[in-house]
């Protein structure tokens, strides 16, 4: 294990918990007990990078490695320091290649690569760095839309919206979304039993939204039919059921289930939005899908991911300009949204607005990269006594 | 006189061309090529260059000496240089150019202060080297000071002075270099080419000392204090207002003149770099500028590799390409030129700002202090909810004196200093009106006194800003929302007397106000711009804008410092010049879209012309629309009935 200060183990406490300026102060004081510990320069650059202060942070982050080569945490510090600055591609492209050969496995270290080395005009290099990553994670959201991306600049539209609807349909925030229009936040800890549940329709109907947000679509099934038998059109069951039906596959059953749900409630966002899905899935379907993404976007107005799926349905019909509004109004609702932040970046590209739309992708790093927290656990690695 | 009779009138004034009390100038660089050599020190004929200058009007070109060029070893002058140094002078001459000389300048190409025989000594702290500056900087200066051409002599420019590590050693190397050129010509302007903001930020070393040395200071945005204070698109958002910022933080007592228009990187369209070049110049023209200087004729020839990096001193991108073929930018400054031609300054004069953000004095402390890291950040986007809600503002520091000012805002200071507490006491007793933003840790005791509210204790760290109106119109057109920020601070606050015009969505209070004296001070219990600063600027939510726009607004307008000419478009500023009987209205779109902005008078308007001498349209209203292209920029020349 590292030996790490007294002082060190405070500023890690207090930079854990967010109390940055007394994290900061601490550091500072660990420095003045010790001014070669790693550690303390390793955690004073990530404490500058989280408040966006790059210079500082290369600064430390330098420091640490200079002190250590072998610090793994700094390496990913000064790389994200010279991605969020900017205009030092080629001081990163040098870092990540270092960090990816250090931790082989940091899925990060090689969409951060890939990106370096795309803003520095190599895109064949960009591209192997982006599939070495998904040969580490298939579902690795920013890799696929960076490819997704790199496909638009070389071939068009056409060709890179296949990426984008993969990865749209690997963003297990979608899900979330629907969820969230039925009230539900998170995975109930304890598997529904339907043998328990209340024999009304609010406790059914309740019961069926908690398994189907557990996957345990057979249960779902079982609550909603319940319902559906009492009531053959009661909207909500049917919206229910075609988004069972949706996680099936089955796009067939679960049209028909929106589309009677929607002749009851037309208003009823979550028939809507398995509807929307449901079109945009389907070859030819595209236009229906921004319709009913346009009314669902109204439903479901201070959701990102839906102004997301609209602009998404938009940009498969070419119509950049109203994309375009659609992404805009998602990231202000969530400036975190990777994927509308990929979706503005392909219509400025369309556009030619090159800068505004690298600078999606870096904002779409930036938030990705904070979300995954790796500074932590590269940090508790090294710490521990590993090299990596 | 009729409206009909003022346009026959304008009609038969003279057509200005070039306006000499708003020098409108450009760098020219002695390299355009990468692979070209110290020796290569302006060594092309400059006529061509400074034709299309003088076509597109700009009336001040910048040089650059090189102190390796001419003096390659001790004492010895090369004659080669001075007559290439009076062959760009005479070519300035023939296109009735002015020429602002820089005397001791790095470009990071052209090795212009890497003197051989300097033996690795600091230019800046050596005597010796110094005074061999001196000696050159004497004859340069006697060779040309009788020259009409010559505008004024530049000691040194930011890249030089980067190298410097105190206050002192800068303070005495100006006044060395400055008496220098005074012994031999006291006619000239001087000036050091240093931004007293961004030089602090790079180097730590505070150069106004220095700076209130000389005739003329200088405001510019270098690469880095770009990513430090506005790191994203340039023809949106913070980034667009920067400039104004920067020049309004820049001036104190000197004029101030903006320097680096352009595009610091290669990255960037023609039409963004136009648009960034409108939007600079144009800022600079609204927000008290004496003149602009843009930031290169020609673009840098870079040498074939890649990735290319440059230590950006920045002086890649001009407004000409590699062939020398004019750039939209080019016309950008061509038709600015003919709008400040015909702002005559001793005819029109800009409206007083009576509101000012303050820059509290932690923004000089260092880490591990991280006041001085945010205090310009959550300045600026003061600045921009000032700008939002058209006030006439100003950027002030503390210390400076307040009796100017008719509000102020203090945003998300951590702490101020106990005799600026009395200030402001004073101040708001007066009749000022204040906003303050907690800006996090213990408040002060005056606090208390001036704001009625009783500090309990900082709550910490908060994802959602929660607004809950309580007194509808106290503070303008509030509304309740809930919107996702993350919130560094939150002041629990008890009843000492304020009113609450607002809470969070608990009921504790996230906007006050307090009668206090003759005047009005608001609390906000959260650093609201520090929290627009730190998270994403470009994508801040609308709801926490409209707040702080609406809070300064209304503070500001109950205070009598509200705007000349109001604007339903918050992105869209407005800067008006007074005349005896008409007013000039520059109008400028932050934004990247086309808007029609929508301005409201006090007096009634007869009519509406194009500053630059167009059909007058007449209005016979107080309310008028301006269309705006995407970053689009009008003068406009109002008559009144």
């Amino acid at each position: 294990m590292t030996k790490r200060s007294s002082q060190v183990l405070m500023a890690e406490g207090l930079a854990r918990t967010e109390q940055v300026t007394a994290a900061v102060e601490a550091c500072y004081d660990a420095l003045a007990v010790d001014d070669s510990e790693p550690v303390a320069h390793c955690l004073l650059a990530h404490l500058l990078l989280e408040g966006d202060f790059y210079d500082e942070a290369i600064a430390e982050a330098t420091k640490a490695i200079e002190l250590d080569p072998d610090c793994s945490p700094a390496y990913l510090a000064l790389g994200l320091a010279y991605d969020r600055r900017g205009g030092m591609w080629d001081q990163s492209v040098l870092v990540w290649h270092e960090l990816a050969e250090v931790v082989p496995d940091l899925v990060t270290a090689h969409v951060q690569l890939g990106e370096a080395f795309g803003a520095a005009q190599f895109e064949e290099e960009a591209i192997d760095s982006w599939k070495c990553a998904l040969e580490l994670d298939p579902k690795e959201p920013r890799a696929i839309y960076n490819l997704a991306i790199a496909a638009l600049k070389r071939e068009g539209m056409a060709t890179a919206l296949p990426g984008f609807r993969k990865a749209g349909e690997l963003d297990p925030s979608q899900d979330d979304l629907f969820f969230a229009l039925l009230g539900i936040k998170s995975v109930s800890d304890r598997p529904v039993d339907p043998a328990k549940v209340r024999e009304d329709r609010s406790s059914r109907l309740g019961a069926a939204a908690l398994a189907a947000r557990a996957d345990d679509l057979f249960v779902t099934a079982e609550l909603v039919r319940m319902v559906l038998d009492e009531d053959p059109d009661d909207a909500d069951a049917l919206a229910l059921a075609a988004f069972a039906y949706l996680k099936q596959e089955a796009t067939n059953e679960a049209m028909a289930c929106a589309l009677r749900a929607i002749a009851l409630k037309p208003d009823l966002a979550t028939a809507l939005y398995t509807l929307g899905v449901v079109y945009s899935r389907r070859a030819g379907l595209s236009k229906h899908a921004a319709r009913v993404f346009i009314v669902f976007t109204r439903a479901a107005s201070q959701h990102a991911l839906a102004h997301v799926l609209l602009a998404e349905s938009l940009l498969g019909l070419q119509r950049y300009g109203q994309a375009k509004k659609a992404y805009r109004v998602a990231i202000r609702l969530d400036p975190a949204c990777v994927r509308a932040r990929f979706g503005l970046a392909a219509v400025h590209l369309t556009e030619g607005l090159h800068a505004e739309a690298d600078w999606e992708v870096r904002r779409a790093a930036y938030y990705d990269t904070r979300r995954q927290g790796s500074f932590w656990r590269l940090y508790d690695h090294y710490s521990e006594g590993g090299a990596s | 006189m009729s409206a009909k009779k003022k346009q026959a009138a304008e009609v038969a004034e003279p057509v200005i061309v070039r306006q000499a009390d708003f020098p409108v100038g450009i760098d020219v660089y002695p390299l355009d090529e990468e692979r070209r050599g110290w020796a290569d020190w302006y060594d092309r004929d400059v006529e061509p260059e400074f034709a299309a200058l003088a076509e597109a009007r700009v009336w001040l070109v910048r040089i650059f000496v090189s102190w390796k060029y001419f003096e390659p070893q001790v004492g010895q002058y090369d004659e080669e240089a001075a007559g290439r140094l009076d062959a760009i002078m005479d070519a300035a001459r023939s296109h009735d150019l002015k020429v602002l000389v820089s005397l001791f300048a790095d470009d990071r190409l052209a090795e212009m202060t890497d003197v051989p025989w300097g033996k690795r000594r600091d230019p800046r702290t050596d005597d010796y080297l110094i005074q061999r500056e001196v000696s050159l900087a004497q004859r340069i200066v006697n060779r040309y000071r009788a020259e009409p051409v010559v505008w004024g002599w530049e000691l040194a420019n930011e890249a030089f002075c980067t190298g410097f590590t105190s206050e002192a050693d800068l303070e005495r190397w100006t006044a060395t270099l400055r008496d220098a050129v005074r012994e031999v010509d006291s006619e000239h302007p001087i000036l050091l080419g240093v931004d007293p903001e961004t030089l602090f930020r790079t180097t730590g070393v505070d150069p106004r000392a220095a700076i209130d040395l000389n005739e003329y200071a200088i405001s510019h945005v270098t690469a880095p204090y770009r990513v430090y204070a506005a790191e994203g698109p340039v023809t949106s958002g913070p980034a667009t207002y920067l400039d104004g910022f920067l020049l309004r933080a820049a001036a104190r007592d000197l004029p101030v003149i903006v320097d680096g228009v352009g595009v610091q990187s290669l990255d960037f369209s023609l039409s963004e770099e136009a648009a960034a070049v409108r939007t600079s110049l144009y800022s600079a023209l609204m927000n008290g500028a004496s003149g602009v200087m843009v930031r290169r004729y020609r673009d840098l020839e870079t040498e074939k590799r890649e990735p290319y990096f440059r230590d950006p001193f920045e002086v890649l991108v001009g407004v000409a390409d590699i062939e020398g073929e004019p750039k939209p930018s080019l016309g950008e400054i061509k038709r600015f030129a003919r709008v400040v031609a015909r702002i005559d300054r001793r005819r029109y004069q800009s409206a007083p700002e009576c509101v000012g953000v303050l820059i509290p004095a932690e923004r000089y402390e260092s880490l591990p202090s991280l006041a001085g890291l945010y205090g310009p950040r959550a300045c600026l986007q003061s600045y921009i909810g000032a700008k939002e809600a058209h006030l006439p503002v100003d950027v002030l520091r503390e210390g400076d004196e307040l009796g100017a000012y008719h509000a102020l805002f203090v945003p998300s200071a951590m702490k101020l200093g106990a005799t600026t507490w009395h200030e402001i006491a004073s101040f708001v007793q007066g009749g000022g009106s204040i906003v303050v933003s907690y800006g996090g840790g213990d408040t002060d005791p005056a606090v208390r006194e001036i704001f009625g509210v009783e500090f309990l204790g900082d709550h910490g760290v908060r994802r959602t800003v929660s607004c809950r109106v309580a007194q509808p119109g106290a503070l303008g057109d509030l509304r309740s929302f809930d919107a996702r920020l993350k919130l560094p601070h939150f002041a629990l606050l008890g009843h000492g007397g304020a009113t609450v015009v607002a809470t969070d969505a608990t009921g504790s209070p996230l906007l006050t106000v307090n009668q206090y004296g003759q005047g009005k001070a608001v609390f906000i219990a959260t650093p609201i711009e520090r929290a627009l600063a730190q998270g994403d600027p470009w994508a801040a939510p609308l709801v926490v804008r409209d707040l702080l726009r609406t809070v300064y607004g209304s503070v500001a307008r109950a205070a009598g410092a509200g705007p000349i000419v109001d604007c339903d478009t918050p992105e869209v500023e407005v800067a008006v010049f007074m005349g005896e009987e008409d007013d000039i209205v520059v109008v400028l779109n932050h934004a990247p879209e086309a808007v029609t902005a929508t301005l409201s008078v006090e007096r009634m308007v007869a009519g509406v012309a194009d500053a630059r001498g167009g059909q007058l349209t007449e209005v016979g209203g107080k309310v008028f629309g301006v269309p705006l292209s995407a970053n689009g920029a009008s003068a406009l020349r109002l008559t009144y009935t």
